[in-house]
């Protein structure tokens, strides 16, 4: 019994220790703020550059969700240069209140929760329901950072037009037909990309290649 | 005597000549009576009015009255006239009718030069007749003395049919040329109206050594005469490139259909002089044959392109030419799409004329170019190539262009050329995603792209928290090893568990416990239906598989002697030893106990199993 326990207290401590490592990388690099990229946004909104404001603004929304002020300024640009708003789902909503770090971490815990029932209940604990409960429990906060990531993902393709009209074309090359031209600030899905051009795929379902430096996408490319 | 005689003498001359004269007078009237006059020429025309040496013209001579003798035909040097038929017809006038004779004259000149053809009727003018020299590439010598239809091969380069319907020729401007050099050739057609009933298809070469361009093109179409016969000619200017050295015996086909006479041929050749071919095939027995009608060959050395000196940049193009380059803006942003432009012009072969542009160029990045061609002449021998080249600038500030290069064989230096443009200059500012914001640009409400500023919600003042990424964190490799981790951990408890007694032992004593209650509610179902036998022997067994396991054996060697052996002599070990007791008497005689004994021996169970659970 004692040898089982300390192998627990090792486990513990390695995950400790793990955990400590990541939160001091973190802070080691860190390189976006949600309060100055929406600063940000307000600046390029002010110069007249409503799609790189849109580009901050969004990057600002995905560190904080459920900030009210990201939100209104967003959908005021929006508005202001004519672009269409696509509405949020009800799925969206639920899980989007949650930022992505802090979905993240719950699932962690969820997944230790899910690994201490297991292994608790090898290892003979007194109460069983205590058991099932962590483990509905754990999975329960698993299934938080996997919900947020699904309803997440489209945005994390998403790119904001930054040029004043950006054409899209029917083949990856500057001398392309264009196809039909996008507006400032509008945002595209991206779903390919070919020598320096992107495939996008634009809210009505309408597919073409845009030259990359018409286009931010609103997490970088690394 | 002799004086007398002599006057009688001279007397009788004069009388004689006298007596003559006056015979011949008479005779020479009576002939002049008799003889019918010339008719008077009432108009006349020629036509063409210009014609190139080799080709005929036709002088038509209208005169009034019927079978009329031909009108004296007028003499000038260098031209000959050759009367070729005469065509009768009546003309009504004023309501008066007028018999007409028409004399059909072919004019064939000698040398070239502006010929005036005196007036035949009085009340006419002279006609003006322009011969040209010969045309260029050899021309049709049609009006060469030697051609005969139907004889097979015409002389001057001309092929007739069999049926001497029509003939094909081909020329060049140069008989020895290079592997990819334009050549300028001409396919002449020579059709006889009515006799050639359809042209069934361009020109062909015979033989793939060569490559024939613009043939789709309408040729040129000319009439003119051979030997008195009229033909329209057609004539292809195109361009041929030979793709490999040697020497060949170029031949152009041409199908046709024909209407071949199905009268004797001493009649149909009489029909051939006398009148017009058209009207008589028209109407005539004719049959329609295709054939195919052949040049004479033209013979053509091509020699390969020498291999010493050749430029690295040589693509293949064969001319003369000169390049320039320009760019669509002197100035753009970094990221922006610029065309390169370069330009190609001269003579010679254009489908030879290719290049790569610029690849590699640093700071900038180039994509593979386009190519279009202008010709400037109808067979496209000469004109402008522009190749356009997508370029894309990486980094701001000025940048350059470098020179373009490219290569050519010259066929008439007979030698390789290099040309090269001028480098380009252009200034690259950075793009709009790289410009960083600066001050508001209006003062007032509303922003330069219509955002009310005012509706603005206001900056922050604190940054806030920082995050290393936009990327989620469950979506960051590193992130992701910590529950990968976890998962790692959870497999190896489980995986180790097996096969250590420690992890393995609460799980069995769970299992142990569940089947031990279910044997005690069997035990319980027993009692209630007063099944001593079973009831005693489920305790029993209950019992030896408690005990098996804490003694380390199988639960059939748990007998009464071994309960002897290892139990205790107190309480406990009393109560079971009787239970073994009882459990042998019920399977064995049946022996009845009552429903407080049951509860009782039951309660003993329980202890023993659960309650005391090894």
């Amino acid at each position: 019994m004692k040898r089982r326990m300390q192998r627990v207290a090792w486990a513990l401590t390695l995950l400790g220790c793990l955990a400590g490592t990541h939160a001091g990388a973190a802070s080691a690099q860190t390189r976006y703020s949600a309060a100055a990229l929406y600063n940000l946004g307000n600046a390029y909104a002010r110069e007249g550059k409503p799609g790189m404001a849109v580009v901050n603004y969004e990057r600002a929304r995905l560190l904080a969700p459920d900030d009210p002020d990201i939100e209104a300024n967003l959908e005021l640009v929006r508005r202001s240069v004519g672009v269409p708003i696509e509405a949020s789902s009800r799925l969206e909503r639920a899980f989007g209140t949650a930022s992505p770090t802090v979905a993240s971490w719950i699932g962690v815990m969820g997944l230790a929760l899910v690994a201490a029932a297991l292994i608790s209940g090898r290892l003979r604990a007194p109460h069983r329901w205590a058991h099932r409960a962590a483990l509905i429990l754990g999975i329960a906060a698993i299934g938080v950072p996997v919900g947020n990531g699904v309803t997440l993902w489209p945005r994390l393709h998403e790119a904001i037009v930054i040029a004043g009209a950006a054409p899209v074309r029917v083949s990856p090359a500057p001398m392309g037909d264009a196809l039909f031209t996008l507006k400032e600030a509008e945002a595209v899905r991206i779903t390919g990309e070919h020598e320096g051009f992107f495939l996008v795929r634009t809210l009505p379902g309408r597919v073409g290649w845009v030259w990359h430096a018409d286009l931010v996408p609103v997490v970088p490319r690394n | 005597m002799r004086r007398k005689s002599r006057t009688r003498t001279g007397d009788m001359s004069t009388l004689h000549v006298l007596r003559a004269g006056l015979i011949a007078g008479i005779v020479a009237c009576l002939l002049a009576a008799s003889a019918p006059a010339a008719a008077p020429v009432v108009e006349e025309s020629i036509a063409p009015a210009q014609i190139s040496i080799g080709e005929s013209a036709q002088l038509r001579i209208k005169s009034s009255g019927s079978d009329v003798q031909p009108p004296a035909l007028p003499v000038v040097p260098g031209l000959e006239f050759r009367v070729v038929e005469q065509l009768q017809g009546v003309e009504i006038i004023h309501g008066a009718t007028l018999a007409t004779t028409t004399t059909v004259v072919r004019v064939t000149p000698q040398v070239a030069g502006t010929f005036i053809i005196p007036q035949i009727a009085a009340k006419s003018q002279p006609l003006m007749l322009r011969v040209n020299p010969a045309n260029v590439g050899g021309g049709p010598s049609v009006a060469t003395p030697g051609i005969s239809a139907g004889t097979g091969v015409g002389g001057g380069g001309i092929h007739m049919t069999e049926d001497g319907s029509a003939f094909v020729k081909l020329s060049a401007d140069r008989r020895e040329v290079y592997v990819g050099e334009s050549v300028p050739i001409a396919i002449e057609l020579g059709v006889r109206p009515g006799a050639v009933s359809s042209l069934n298809g361009l020109p062909a070469l015979t033989g793939n050594d060569f490559t024939l361009n613009n043939l789709s093109r309408p040729p040129d179409r000319q009439e003119t005469f051979i030997d008195g016969m009229p033909f329209v000619l057609l004539t292809w200017h195109t361009v041929l490139a030979p793709v490999k050295p040697g020497n060949f015996s170029l031949t152009v086909e041409v199908p046709l259909t024909v209407r071949l006479s199905t009268r004797p041929k001493r009649e149909a050749q009489l029909e051939d002089q006398l009148g017009d071919p058209f009207m008589q095939r028209r109407f005539g027995a004719t049959v329609k044959k295709d054939i195919k009608a052949r040049s004479p060959p033209l013979d053509l050395a091509v020699s390969a392109l020498p291999t010493e000196d050749q430029p690295p940049e040589f693509s293949g193009a064969v001319g003369t030419f000169k390049i320039s380059s320009d760019i669509s803006s002197a100035a753009a942003a970094a990221g922006d799409p610029l065309t390169l432009r370069m330009h190609v012009t001269g003579e010679g072969n254009f489908d030879r004329v290719d290049s790569t542009m610029l690849e590699h160029v640093e700071h900038w990045k180039t994509y593979p170019p386009t190519s279009s061609f202008k010709p400037s002449d109808a067979i496209g021998l000469k004109g402008e190539k522009i190749f356009e080249q997508p370029v894309v600038a990486s980094i701001p500030g000025a940048q350059w262009l470098p020179a373009v290069t490219f290569a050519y064989f010259d066929p008439a230096a007979r030698r390789y050329e290099t040309v090269r443009t001028a480098p380009l200059s252009v200034t690259i500012s950075p793009s709009a995603a790289d410009t960083a914001p600066t001050a508001p640009k209006t003062a007032s409400g509303i922003g330069v792209a219509g955002i009310s500023l005012a509706a603005l919600h206001p900056d922050r003042a604190a940054p806030g928290a920082f995050a290393r990424s936009l990327m989620p964190l469950y979506l960051q490799p590193r992130f992701l090893a910590l529950p990968t981790l976890l998962t790692l951990m959870l497999t190896w408890f489980r995986l180790r568990g097996r096969g250590d007694e420690s992890f393995r032992a609460p799980l069995r004593d769970r299992r142990r416990s569940q089947a031990a209650r279910r044997t005690l509610a069997q035990m319980e179902d027993a009692a209630r239906a007063g099944d001593n036998a079973r009831f005693f022997a489920l305790a029993r067994r209950t019992l030896q598989e408690t005990l098996a396991v804490r003694w380390q054996m199988t639960p059939e060697q748990v007998t009464t002697e071994e309960l002897d052996a290892r139990l205790d002599r107190d309480e406990d070990g009393e109560e079971i030893r009787r239970l073994f007791a009882l459990a042998d008497e019920a399977e064995y005689a049946g022996q009845g106990l009552t429903g407080t004994d049951l509860s009782r021996w039951t309660h003993i169970v329980h202890r023993g199993t659960l309650e005391r659970a090894p």
